[in-house]
């Protein structure tokens, strides 16, 4: 565990609310330790190669800023404070216009993650919507009645080492009946750089009453093939009465890296909370959702597809809480998996006493390419109220013989028709995504 | 008296019933689980060195076991040291006539039509063979099977008559490591039944652990065995639709079937074992593992469960499926009402190619109750062109009740098709309006409701007992509406 | 000749939720008669047959109702179709799993055994559903399928037709009988209808359009609006209806 326990100096320990969280979360994480194979939650998921220890932690980029530090240490450093650096050393590009924006076939207000650290270049934003660091909304308080009030640490061990080195994320508010007009776009870019790099990142967003917002997460790997990291990630997700929030993700990381991901959504009375996350890539990668339908007439879609090669674990997990009257969730999940790779699907429709009037659906499908593919699926009904209307299915074959034969009579090469299929397939699922060039970015990302 | 009755051994093992009640009358082992406990039983039971070895060893793993907790089941912990693992039939606790014995479990056995005489076995009033002439029945029984070379017997005799036989085969399914209640019962075990089917052989009639009630007195270790050689085919039964009298508050039964090239064997369970009082006061525990292995090409298992009794349930019947082509199947119904507690389900564990499994279960929960379904499949790398299809239904009655579906797929080959549906719902409020306007009561149209929502189940019951575990499904329910 | 008067209904007020939908309506049914309630879509016509039958949900907030000179509105829905009240329903339910004959086996004889009759034995009862059915073209094949589960909209129709006909109520609603039904269907059940007017049994035809009354013919008609009868006529007056429309009556009151 020393791997993934380290002590680093981190900003804002002089903040005792805040500080006092992080304590929580830390004993959590001592209590429970990383997942055994005997841990429920992660019985299909092995997280061995997360309990590794020669993961480097970055140290505090905003200690380094607040205590001067940088001016001996700013060799690949600081990102984040651009205009105060005066080094002039050779190397350092702090001062510079630091250029990470990406080319994407929709426009949105981009913010930048490199190495798990935030890259202080804001898009200028309409009026209604603040974003700011976690640490500027810990500091100003703007941060407290939300921070941690939705992540039980005790079930969740890698959500509880999340809160142990909260530093390093944004906070974004749409303010009351504000309705974005473009997505927010967080990009986490990793380079190769990032060699055995363990980053805690902790995302919260605020969706008022009647606004409206689309965010987008892209993990996105751009060095090295075989860089191997491990990002830890927790999105906590308010959507107010009659909010709506549309929660798309790409998880594109290099395929020895693990990704962990907890989205801790709460849904009020009439909210919309659409989740799609496409994941590819990584050794481990799990993208968890968990929703907590508050108030009547509270929704919630939760969709992911997962392609996968090589020997990857990839592991969607779904726990959707119904807890009042009158509320609703879908869920649909495909995946196709190939090479010696393992596709995990545990999904949960919860469904609380007198949470009457309510519908839940699940549906997950997967398509096995390879004799070494494995696939496991838990999804799980747990019900405590009567008139309620619930349902979970889950299949999975190979493609079918028949129809590749057909295609290939037609001229089509085996490949291309077998791709052709998958693509369809998981066109299926993809298809739910609202946003159409959002949708089609996510298409083109899928079958690349 | 009892000394002239040696041939009555039927198969529920009277024979050794009675020779404890002379024998140990005066000796009832003290209550609590050692060496010695262990060593008696085998004892008593005149059972060879081997078996007393394989007790030995299954009580040596079984105190490096802890009891597992991951059912969703919330009972007052067992204290294994304060029960009896060796006792002489109760006797002292007979009621002396039906007056005694509690109102609500005479006016069941009204419900289901139970000729009084049979009221008294069951509630224990007077001894079973007072009621039927099972002598003359087991005898009739016994001749003409075996006539065809088929063994029905109880499997403290099989050990003695057929030891070749019981320790081939003996924790062959289910070893004594498999899980805390197996190991358990592998100590223990008192007695349970024992089938071999001969080669080619079709079993002309259902088999059945109990004519109605003498299941008393079993004990709360049952062990059956049961193994069909190629070609073979046998339909057994077990269980009893009314629920009996039981001071037993611990069960631990296990269930070993082998099947072997091109054999079948169908296995039903009707259970009804005590479920408690209205606010769950007593009631059995009941732990069961059953588990069949379709060893040959071609085999067939096939389980049909009615689970309307005991206070709480854990019990997975599941089929291994080696042979090539071989088939599993699970019927299911679970009924749950007032604060019983189920959990069940069944595995299907493909290992053969083109290997086969279904699975239909139907839970009904009312009352305070909760239930979970709880299955596995898997398909091992090996096993080409498995096929699974699973449906899982729940009904809830009332808004106090839980119902849950725990499914487990694990899918390791590509060629494998696997499908799973569940639903939950409950009798909707225009189904029982429609049957209402038809003049159809309350306890009626739910009764008519749920024993459509089981049919899928209850048409793969022997026919007597279909009939029977109708009339059970509408007498578990009674109280859940209105 | 003095008629007895089989329905009664006095100054019934009745509302689904907080909606107030029948208003002070009034009618009396005697004995033998054929009435027909038509109306305007959403004017209540299928919350009388409801509040009739008993319904949950259907509250009735003021006003009387009498049966054969009882309280029809103390009774449980089970007991008023006891006593011979049949809704023939606009949209029968499924309930899968029950085999139809056993469904109609348990309902007649719940309705036998109320009016003092011996219950019907298998064999008994199995020949009335046949004769029965021959003439609304139900085979055996049909009755043998869950209750209502895959059938169409005419076979629907025709197996709430064949409950009438063996239940044999004193007073059936007929709830737009005619709706999803070509015309052939329609005569069939049309037919089987006829055959229980026997100068004792009342109806209460609830419908839309006109076309259904060629058919079942009435001897009252009844124009419903706003929660209450706003005129009554004889057979002509679904003829009138039909030409005029009902915007012309609607405004009448």
């Amino acid at each position: 565990m020393a791997g993934l326990i380290q002590d680093i100096k981190l900003f804002g320990e002089d903040i005792p609310w805040f500080q006092g969280l992080r304590e929580k979360g830390m004993e959590a994480f001592r209590r429970q330790g990383v997942p055994t194979a005997k841990t429920e939650a992660w019985k299909y998921t092995k997280p061995r190669d997360l309990n590794a220890d020669d993961f480097v932690m970055n140290d505090s980029a905003f200690l380094a800023e607040f205590e001067g530090a940088h001016e001996e240490e700013h060799s690949g450093c600081c990102h984040h404070h651009g205009e105060n650096c005066h080094c002039h050393e050779e190397g350092c590009r702090c001062g510079e216009e630091i250029d990470v924006r990406v080319d994407l076939p929709f426009d949105g207000y981009q913010l930048h993650f490199l190495n798990g650290r935030f890259v202080p270049v804001y898009p200028v934003l309409p009026r209604g919507v603040e974003i700011m660091t976690l640490m500027e909304a810990v500091v100003t308080q703007e941060a407290k009645p939300y921070l941690g009030h939705l992540v039980d640490l005790e079930h969740y061990p890698f959500a509880a080492l999340n809160t142990a080195y909260m530093e390093e994320g944004v906070y974004i508010r749409i303010d009351r009946n504000v309705k974005l007009d473009k997505p927010v776009i967080l990009v986490n870019h990793t380079e190769a750089d990032a060699e055995n790099l363990f980053y805690n990142l902790r995302n919260l967003i605020v969706v008022e009453s009647g606004a409206k917002a689309e965010l987008i997460e892209w993990y996105n790997y751009t060095g090295a093939e075989k860089s191997r990291y491990f990002a830890n990630v927790v999105n906590e997700i308010f959507v107010e009465r009659g909010a709506e929030l549309r929660h798309y993700k790409m998880q594109d990381e290099a395929f020895k890296a693990n990704h962990v991901a907890l989205n801790m959504a709460r849904v009020r009375s009439d909210g919309f909370y659409d989740a799609f996350c496409l994941q590819r890539g990584a050794n481990i990668g799990r993208n968890e959702t968990k929703v907590l339908l508050k108030e009547e007439q509270a929704v919630a879609e939760v969709n992911a597809a997962y392609i996968m090669h090589g020997w990857a674990t990839l592991d969607t997990t779904t726990d959707i809480e119904h807890l009042a009257p009158e509320t609703f969730s879908h869920q649909l999940v495909r995946g196709v998996v190939g090479g010696d790779a393992k596709g995990v699907f545990q999904g949960k429709i919860h469904i609380a006493k007198h949470a009457v009037k309510t519908e839940g659906t699940q549906l997950h499908k997967a398509l096995l390419l390879t004799d070494t593919a494995e696939i496991d699926v838990k999804p799980e009904l747990e019900i405590f109220a009567d008139d309620v209307k619930c349902s979970h299915g889950a299949a999975s074959g190979e493609l079918d013989e028949e129809i590749l034969f057909y295609m290939q009579s037609r001229g089509i090469g085996r490949e291309e028709a077998k791709q052709i299929l998958i693509d369809a397939y998981l066109d299926d699922v993809i298809n739910k995504v609202a946003d159409v060039s959002v949708r089609a970015w996510l298409k083109d990302r899928a079958g690349a | 008296m009892v000394k002239e009755k040696p041939e009555i051994a039927d198969e529920s093992g009277d024979k050794y019933k009675y020779g404890f009640v002379t024998d140990i009358a005066a000796d009832t082992a003290p209550k609590g689980l050692n060496e010695d406990i262990i060593r008696l039983i085998s004892h008593k039971k005149g059972e060879p060195e081997w078996l007393l070895e394989w007790r030995l060893k299954a009580f040596a793993f079984w105190q490096t076991m802890t009891e597992p907790s991951w059912a969703k089941l919330s009972y007052e912990k067992i204290d294994y040291q304060d029960l009896y693992y060796y006792s002489a039939p109760k006797q002292k606790a007979a009621p002396k006539s039906l007056d005694e014995v509690d109102a609500e479990l005479l006016k069941t056995y009204e419900k289901l039509g139970i000729p009084l005489k049979e009221q008294e076995a069951l509630a224990g009033v007077v001894a079973v063979d007072a009621v039927f002439d099972s002598v003359s029945v087991a005898t009739t029984y016994r001749a003409k099977l075996a006539e065809m070379g088929i063994i029905f017997c109880s499997i403290s005799e099989a050990v003695k008559e057929h030891p070749d036989l019981v320790r081939k085969y003996l924790g062959s399914v289910v070893p004594y490591t498999d899980n805390f209640f197996a190991c358990l019962n592998s100590a223990v075990f008192t007695d349970g039944s024992f089938v071999y089917i001969p080669k080619g052989v079709r079993c002309p009639m259902e088999l059945s652990t109990y004519f109605r009630i003498n299941a008393r007195n079993t004990g709360q270790f049952e062990r059956t065995l049961i193994v069909a050689e190629d070609d073979s085919y046998v339909s057994y039964l077990e269980g009893c639709t009314a629920p009996q009298r039981d001071e037993n508050q611990l069960h631990a039964a296990i269930v070993e079937i082998v099947v072997l090239k091109n054999a079948e064997v169908k296995y039903s369970t009707v259970q009804n074992w005590y479920p408690g009082d209205k606010d769950g006061k007593g009631g059995v525990y009941n732990f069961v593992t059953k588990r069949a292995a379709c060893r040959g090409e071609n085999s067939k298992i096939s389980w049909t469960q009615v689970e309307t009794g005991s206070a709480v349930t854990w019990k997975y019947p599941s089929c291994v499926l080696q042979g090539d082509n071989s088939v599993g199947e699970f019927y299911s119904v679970a009924i749950t009402n007032n604060r019983q507690q189920a959990d069940t389900g069944t595995k299907m564990i493909h290992i053969g190619k083109n290997t086969t499994s279904k699975i239909i279960s139907k839970g009904i929960s009312a009352g305070f109750s909760n239930q979970t379904y709880r299955g596995l499949v898997r398909v091992a790398p090996n096993a080409r062109g498995a096929r699974n299809y699973s449906q899982c239904d729940s009904l809830l009655i009332g808004e106090n009740c839980g119902s849950h579906t725990v499914p487990y797929i694990e899918n390791r080959n590509k060629t494998a098709v696997i499908e799973h549906e569940a639903t939950t719902s409950k009798i909707s409020d225009e189904q029982m309006f429609y049957c209402l306007q038809r003049g159809i009561g309350e306890e009626e149209a739910v009764s008519l409701i749920v024993n459509g929502f089981c049919k899928e189940v209850m048409q793969h019951l022997p026919m007597e007992f279909a009939i029977e575990a109708a009339k059970l499904i509408n007498v578990s329910l009674e109280g859940s509406v209105g | 000749m003095t008629k007895t008067p089989l329905l009664e209904i006095e100054d019934l007020c009745a509302r689904v939720g907080e909606k107030e939908i029948i208003k002070n309506f009034n009618l009396t049914v005697n004995e033998g008669e054929v009435h027909a309630i038509m109306g305007p879509n959403g004017a209540g016509k299928s919350t009388l047959s409801y509040v009739l039958t008993g319904k949950p949900g259907y509250e009735v907030t003021s006003g009387k109702i009498r049966f054969k000179g009882k309280d029809l509105l103390a009774m449980a829905p089970e007991e008023r179709a006891r006593e011979g009240i049949f809704l023939c329903m606009q949209y029968p339910v499924e309930i899968p799993g029950v085999p139809t004959t056993t469904f109609l086996k348990h309902a007649v004889n719940a309705v036998r055994k109320h009016r003092g009759e011996p219950e019907l034995d298998t064999l008994n009862f199995v020949k009335m559903v046949r004769e029965d059915g021959k003439a609304l073209g139900i085979d055996n094949e049909m009755i043998k399928r869950p209750v209502n589960v895959g059938f169409s909209g005419g076979e629907k129709k025709r197996l709430e037709t064949l409950q009438m006909s063996i239940l044999k109520p004193d007073f059936s609603i007929l709830d737009e009988a005619d709706s999803g039904l070509d015309i052939d269907a329609l005569k069939v059940v049309a037919d089987g209808v006829n055959a229980l007017r026997d100068g004792h049994r009342s109806m209460l035809v609830i419908t839309h359009y006109q076309r259904l009354l060629n058919y079942i013919v009435p001897d009252f008609v009844h124009v419903f609006a706003d929660g209450h009868i706003v005129r009554s006529g004889d057979k002509n007056l679904a003829l009138e209806l039909e030409e005029k429309g009902y915007a012309e009556f609607v405004k009448e009151k």
